[in-house]
């Protein structure tokens, strides 16, 4: 017997992850896809963990989380100081000059 | 309705059921209702506010980031702190000493945030 | 219930990561409460102080192969070469990340929160820089010590994050340019993020398939397992999607470029010398140990892995006109020719760990180099304004001649030595193909260096050419363990040669 719906789904979750950060122009929309993509792989290490009857899988899927939760801290930091710096988090325009360095009061500018 | 498959039949016939409920109703509601649109019934309803302008982008205060980055670390914290309190009665001084080095490190963070007075809300 | 046993730990083989860590642990309490004005001098003499009682200690373990907690980590000639030669290239390229004369402050800025071209961002230009880039490094070499001795795939990923995400970090800390500094943080972060979320779930297939992580066990997992193939071969190829992007190879390299040029030049450094010798040093375990039984089926994947970062590298340096992204370029086509003594198994590690420590030494020698060329906007790294420097300058200009000369692979430099090193075991593995390809390469990438060698010396200066700045003597220090090394092993390589034989092949079992 093999466990074919949750292999199927955390793959499915895996694609839409990628779909996400290859589409999605907000970095902070590109992290949550990120964050879709670890789904995926927690969902695989717990259905590994119980049609084998391991015990291990579920201790590394705790060790997923965390990292996941230390790198997303540090991923918005690094976003925030981009939006302090251009008043957009586009990934589109990274890159190029920014608008207005100095601008107060820029419209904010999201594109999803 | 045998096999590892079938284990979710129920299931699925449910979601069908559901499928073809939403359908029906939908459709009967096309079908029977009056139609007459005005520029009022397109905004989106919010309960007693008028609709946001613009974009559906809101800000939160910045200050937050840092209290909710604290509450990641402690979260996380205890994420492994809970296994370890179950199993840790049979393991001796060892393990709580290493659990100690652990939130060692990890107060060692709050330490350096609290010194460079990220904790004083300004 | 309490059937759950502690694994034994061997704190002698852990010590020299134990080192490293509790000094950037100790780091960060200098930064909380030591007086503003002494934290420089302490954290440069505790950085460099942590990295050399952890050397000690890698020399005290030399002949120590043991597997410890639980397989987590996986102690062994090769890995100990590897943690050793990255602390040796963290030593000397703490050298620049701790230079201030050339630049009043130091390369890094003092207040990253502060954003670019703010009125804030302009009064802190003449403050001292962050020191908190000290602890931040010593994570990193840490993480990358422990990336290259770690026995089983989560440790070798919470590895990859603890060495990732200090150096998301120090590459937007750049005093100068801060708009591309921070940019290329952000595109870093995001692809490592992305790469390293392939590379768990590579991690998480293989678990699927194996019941374990550790690499001898999926070793074994590949002959016995009764799980489907498609898991093995599904998840082998996103942990190696992973791995490669960590080592910058063609498909995966396109953040490189950007964050080489965009990071301030020492961390530039320590990315191209440190950062490669640890993503090598984690390639070579993971295919050497779990899946050398399997070389049939992955082999030609990468050898054509390696033929594109082979060519793709090189055929994109010789269009650059920015000196850091020409070295980018040619770090992606020399992670071209290490990928080459990956395919060759365990024929080709000794040559490949000599390459690591020859080309981590003249990249670090040159990359200091290029802090030196300034004008009143820092460092000119563009090419034209190198024009004519060998009038004004003759012996930097000499100096960086001699390194471009190793690059390129001339006779009497490390350059020559270690490619040859590295393509002769190859041949002698069978991977001919690849080796014709990786000497032709190698001909198309001299056309850059030589370029840069005749714009120094044959074309006259420019109207405003930059001035070559008089470093302290850290600078110096480091340009002349690059220019010796690579002029040492060009001439005598025998010695290393020597001890990369005897650091033998990985512990497999």
């Amino acid at each position: 017997m093999h466990p074919v719906i949750p292999y199927v789904l955390a793959a499915m979750l895996f694609g839409a992850g990628v779909y996400g950060v290859v589409v999605r122009r907000n970095a902070v929309l590109v992290l949550m896809a990120v964050e879709l993509m670890l789904g995926a792989v927690n969902l695989v290490l717990v259905t590994a963990d119980a049609t084998m009857r391991l015990h291990t899988g579920q201790t590394l899927a705790l060790f997923v989380i965390v990292v996941a939760a230390a790198e997303v801290g540090l991923g918005l930091a690094i976003v925030l100081q981009l939006y302090r710096l251009r008043r957009s988090i586009v990934t589109d325009d990274v890159g190029a000059e920014p608008a207005s360095a100095e601008g107060e009061e820029e419209p904010v500018k999201v594109v999803a | 309705m045998d096999g590892y498959l079938g284990s979710y039949a129920t299931l699925g016939v449910l979601l069908v059921v559901a499928g073809a409920f939403f359908v029906v109703a939908y459709t009967a509601n096309r079908v029977l209702r009056t139609n007459a649109p005005s520029a009022a019934k397109s905004t989106s309803y919010e309960c007693g506010l008028d609709p946001a302008e613009g974009s559906d982008w809101a800000q939160a205060q910045i200050r937050y980031y840092v209290y909710a980055f604290l509450y990641a670390l402690f979260a996380v914290e205890s994420v492994f702190l809970f296994p370890w309190a179950v199993v840790f009665d049979g393991l001796g001084m060892v393990s709580v000493a290493e659990m100690g080095v652990f939130v060692a490190v990890l107060a060692l963070g709050l330490l350096y945030a609290w010194r460079k007075g990220v904790l004083t809300w300004t | 219930m309490n059937d759950i046993q502690l694994p034994a730990i061997d704190y002698a083989a852990l010590l020299p990561m134990l080192i490293v860590f509790g000094a950037a642990c100790v780091g960060i309490l200098v930064e909380a409460f030591a007086p503003r004005g002494w934290r420089f001098v302490i954290q440069v003499s505790l950085t460099i102080g942590g990295l050399v009682a952890g050397l000690v200690a890698i020399i005290v373990n030399r002949d120590l192969e043991i597997t410890t907690i639980g397989g987590a980590v996986t102690v062994d000639g090769p890995g100990l070469f590897l943690q050793g030669a990255i602390i040796i290239l963290g030593i000397v390229s703490l050298g620049l990340i701790a230079e201030r004369r050339l630049e009043r402050g130091g390369p890094f800025v003092a207040e990253a929160a502060h954003a670019a071209n703010s009125d804030g961002d302009k009064r802190q230009e003449r403050e001292p820089g962050a020191t908190e880039v000290f602890p931040l490094t010593l994570f990193a070499i840490a993480g990358m010590m422990l990336f290259c001795v770690s026995g089983d795939l989560l440790t070798m990923f919470v590895a990859l994050e603890v060495f990732s995400l200090p150096l998301y970090l120090l590459c937007g800390l750049a005093r100068r340019r801060r708009l591309i500094s921070q940019e290329a943080a952000l595109k870093y972060f995001l692809l490592g993020a992305f790469a390293s979320a392939f590379f768990l779930y590579g991690v998480a297939l293989l678990y699927g398939y194996a019941g374990t992580v550790s690499l001898t066990g999926i070793r074994e997992g590949v002959l016995q397992s009764e799980q489907s193939g498609i898991l093995l071969a599904a998840g082998l190829a996103l942990l190696a999607i992973g791995l490669l992007f960590k080592a910058a190879a063609v498909p995966f390299h396109v953040w490189t470029p950007d964050v080489y040029q965009g990071a301030p030049t020492p961390v530039t450094a320590l990315m191209a010398a440190c950062t490669k010798a640890a993503a090598f040093g984690g390639l070579l375990r993971v295919f050497n140990v779990a899946f050398e039984t399997t070389a049939w089926d992955w082999q030609p994947v990468l050898a054509t892995v390696a033929i594109l970062t082979m060519v793709v590298g090189s055929i994109l340096a010789v269009a650059q006109t920015d000196i850091k992204r020409l070295l980018a370029y040619s770090s992606v086509a020399n992670a071209g020719y290490l990928l080459v003594g990956v395919v060759s198994l365990n024929g080709a590690v000794g040559s490949s760990l000599f390459y690591l420590i020859a080309y981590g030494f003249s990249v670090l020698g040159a990359f200091a180099m290029v802090t030196l060329v300034r004008d009143s906007e820092g460092e000119a790294t563009h090419l034209s304004r190198w024009a004519g420097l060998g009038k004004g300058s003759p012996l930097f200009s000499a100096l960086f001649t001699f390194l471009m000369l190793g690059f390129a692979g001339i006779p009497l430099t490390s350059g020559f030595t270690s490619k040859f090193a590295l393509f002769s075991s190859a041949w002698d593995s069978d991977q001919s193909v690849l080796v014709i390809v990786g000497v032709l390469s190698s001909v198309v990438l001299a056309f850059p260096y030589l370029k840069v060698v005749v714009l120094l010396w044959l074309n006259p200066p420019g109207e405003e050419t930059p001035t070559v700045s008089v470093p302290s003597m850290l600078t110096r220090a480091v340009i002349f363990a690059g220019v010796a090394v690579t002029f040492v092993l060009g001439v005598a390589p025998s010695f290393l040669l020597d001890i990369v034989a005897d650091a033998g092949p990985f512990l497999a079992k």
